[in-house]
């Protein structure tokens, strides 16, 4: 058996696809960073070349179709166990019986491939609603996830869209990066845990932040009480970075 | 008082309007101005009681000129009152909405002088949030029965989604608990919207900047065991609803006893099982192409208990199943127990390529537990009983409740004392823990021990 190893990057990630298309052998795929060597498989480093993952991008995108596309991007972003391999299945299902496989809702693969899309966009939604800001300056915003999944890129459109007139971050602190708009355009930078701890300094008192937790509390109907029901619509996973419980 | 102590009473006072959705609307948002809506709507938060916190849900006043028996706000009880203005409200709304703590304003009002006057004062505050402040997040509106048309028309041009709540579900019900309302005051501005709506829909297909009118839709709220009503009644209200007056939504809320009176019940919960099943209905009026008198008729005006609606009607129609899952079309496979929509479009979808096996169903998420009995798969039944209603009752009715009704019949045992003359105390163990769930159930469905 033989194992890939990528930097991370989509490009990255589309030229091992092209590499460990063609081979007979079977093949896992993992990010360098996060890889534990075993005594059993031998590993290879892939270098990015971006003239192959063109060709895999492009290639995907005229043969099969744009949602396989977005399915793979998906199952790139997710952090779910062997996702990366599930990824290469995923192709050479869809490049040997046509990208009509994608309605196959029964086959194994189609239906792995479905699973995790879901839960990934499940965790963006979420997160549009979980996300907390914090004032630390004026108009200008900082709020800490910590998500299952790699969503920040996902969920750029909807918050650049939303407060477009104020300055925001919202910081990954499981991946250290952080999604940073200043009023004309946002991107995904790299923030350390340390630096966040300087931009989160500037202890400004929210008034806010206890009205909302005075309006959390009276909002409560009391002899509806149903714990179970609120955990598994806001898991215990995110309390952490929710304001209004504590 | 102060703004928390407001809020705290404000919030507290409406929080038994069931409707949170921030679902529906289609807003533009501007490069250069706060707020954006979500088709599918967003929850931020959830409390305790299992409900999400997705709008700003505060009254503008809990003065109120009315005396409804089932209302909390009531002129005649003894609460603490407060009013906001309306500065406090628009600041409120737009730095929890900064905060992303919101998705956008419910704004209601108890009534404060007249209808009329309360309808302008909560435009007031929409108007501000909309024209000052260029918000555009959500923003749900109550329309005041008794209001002024215009004041109506008025305050859709800014609302996201309005709501005229009936409360009760017939005449008289609503004579009974709720003497100054009229049923038709409360069924004239929703005719209003809808007709608006039209209007501007209409005028949209013209002018391409012609001015939206309550995108979002309307909703309205009824009460659920505050009165006698049938499950038929309340039902077919609601299809009328939808069917005359396009309303987006139908809540039910169990009644929760707030008040004493000689007309009100003595619950000791609320009837949430039932408001459950009436959900569970709604959705099959809304999703599923039934039909209110076909899930319930004259004869059987509740719900079952034990069955959940779609279960009861196919049992109740058994000579339709059962049906073949590789032929059926779509809306005979949402008409199966166990097949939901995403279930259904699954199927549909897979066996274009190939035909399903009976174990391909279960990866489609089917529920094999109900549907089993309804289906066949290639022509073969894998049902684990004949299908016969009553064997088929018998075997999804949950094992509690089944314990419970075979009382008299048990199973002897050499080691258990029962067969001696002297112990007939209660030594049948194996029974009480089904006796403890049994007692919650009446409790949930009719609120009344």
């Amino acid at each position: 058996m033989l194992d890939y190893l990528y930097d991370g990057s989509f490009s990255g990630y589309l030229t091992t696809l092209f590499y460990a298309y063609p081979l007979k052998e079977e093949v896992r795929i993992y990010k360098e960073l996060t890889y534990s060597p075993s005594l059993l498989t031998t590993s290879k480093y892939i270098t990015t070349e971006e003239d192959k993952s063109e060709r895999v991008y492009q290639s995907i995108l005229t043969k099969l179709s744009y949602s396989t596309l977005d399915n793979l991007y998906n199952i790139y972003l997710s952090d779910e166990v062997e996702s990366e391999t599930l990824g290469l299945k995923y192709i050479k299902l869809c490049y040997h019986y046509g990208d009509d496989i994608n309605l196959a809702k029964n086959n194994d693969i189609i239906r792995t491939v479905d699973l995790t899309c879901k839960r990934v966009w499940k965790e963006v939604h979420r997160f549009y609603g979980f996300v907390r800001f914090k004032e630390i300056g004026p108009l200008t915003f900082y709020a800490a996830i910590e998500p299952n999944h790699n969503i920040l890129p996902l969920m750029m459109g909807h918050f650049k869209k939303r407060f477009s007139d104020q300055n925001f971050i919202i910081h990954d602190q499981k991946r250290h990066c952080a999604m940073i708009y200043n009023q004309q355009e946002i991107y995904i930078s790299y923030l350390s845990i340390e630096d966040s701890h300087q931009l989160a300094k500037a202890e400004i008192r929210d008034n806010f932040e206890e009205l909302f937790k005075t309006y959390y509390k009276a909002t409560t109907i009391a002899e509806r009480k149903n714990p179970r029901l609120q955990n598994s619509w806001m898991p215990k996973r995110y309390y952490k970075h929710l304001v209004e419980l504590d | 008082m102060d703004l928390k102590e407001k809020l705290r009473i404000l919030s507290d006072a409406a929080k038994y309007d069931v409707s949170c959705s921030s679902s529906g609307s289609r807003r533009k948002s501007v490069q250069g101005q706060l707020g954006s809506t979500e088709n599918a709507g967003i929850c931020h938060s959830f409390t305790p009681d299992g409900r999400c916190i997705s709008l700003l849900k505060i009254l503008m006043t809990n003065y109120c000129i009315y005396d409804c028996a089932y209302c909390i706000n009531k002129r005649s009880n003894h609460v603490e009152r407060a009013a906001f203005t309306v500065n406090e409200i628009v600041e409120l709304t737009i730095n929890f909405y900064r905060r992303n703590y919101i998705e956008g304003l419910f704004l209601s009002s108890a009534i404060i002088q007249n209808p009329n006057h309360t309808m302008e004062m909560l435009t007031q505050v929409v108007k501000k949030l909309r024209n000052e402040y260029h918000f555009g997040g959500y923003i749900h509106l109550k329309a005041i029965p008794g209001a002024s048309e215009e004041l109506i028309h008025e305050a859709g041009l800014y609302a996201d989604r309005m709501s005229v709540n009936i409360e009760l579900p017939s005449d008289a019900s609503l004579k009974l608990l709720a003497p100054d309302k009229k049923k038709e005051e409360i069924f004239k501005p929703m005719k209003d919207i809808k007709q608006n709506q039209l209007m501007h829909l209409e005028e949209r297909k013209k002018f391409k900047k012609a001015p939206v009118f309550v995108p979002g839709g309307q909703s309205t709220q009824l009460i659920i065991g505050a009165t006698p009503d049938s499950d038929l009644n309340i039902l077919s209200l609601s299809e009328k609803l939808y069917q005359k007056y396009s309303l987006k939504r139908v809540y039910y809320s169990a009644y929760t006893p707030v008040n004493k009176g000689k007309n009100l019940p003595d619950l000791i919960s609320p009837p949430t099982l039932r408001e459950h099943r009436l959900y569970q209905g709604d959705w099959l009026l809304r999703y599923y192409g039934f039909k209110a008198n076909e899930l319930l008729d004259e004869k059987h005006p509740h719900f079952d208990t034990y069955l959940d609606p779609k279960t009861s009607w196919a049992l109740n129609n058994l000579h339709l199943f059962p049906i073949e899952v590789n032929k059926a079309p779509y809306h005979m496979l949402l008409r199966v127990p166990g097949i939901g929509v995403r279930g259904a479009q699954k199927i549909v979808s897979s066996r274009r390529l190939a035909p399903l096996q009976f174990d391909d169903l279960k990866k489609l998420g089917i529920v094999l537990k109900r549907a089993q009995y309804f289906i066949t798969c290639n022509t073969k039944y894998y049902g684990i009983v004949d299908i016969d209603e009553s064997k088929i009752r018998r075997i999804l009715t949950p094992q509690t409740m089944l314990l419970e009704e075979n009382n008299p019949y048990e199973q002897l045992s050499l080691f258990s004392l029962n067969f001696l003359p002297s112990s007939n105390l209660s030594l049948n163990q194996p029974l009480n823990k089904s006796t403890i769930l049994l007692e919650d159930t009446p409790t949930a469905l009719t609120g009344e021990l």
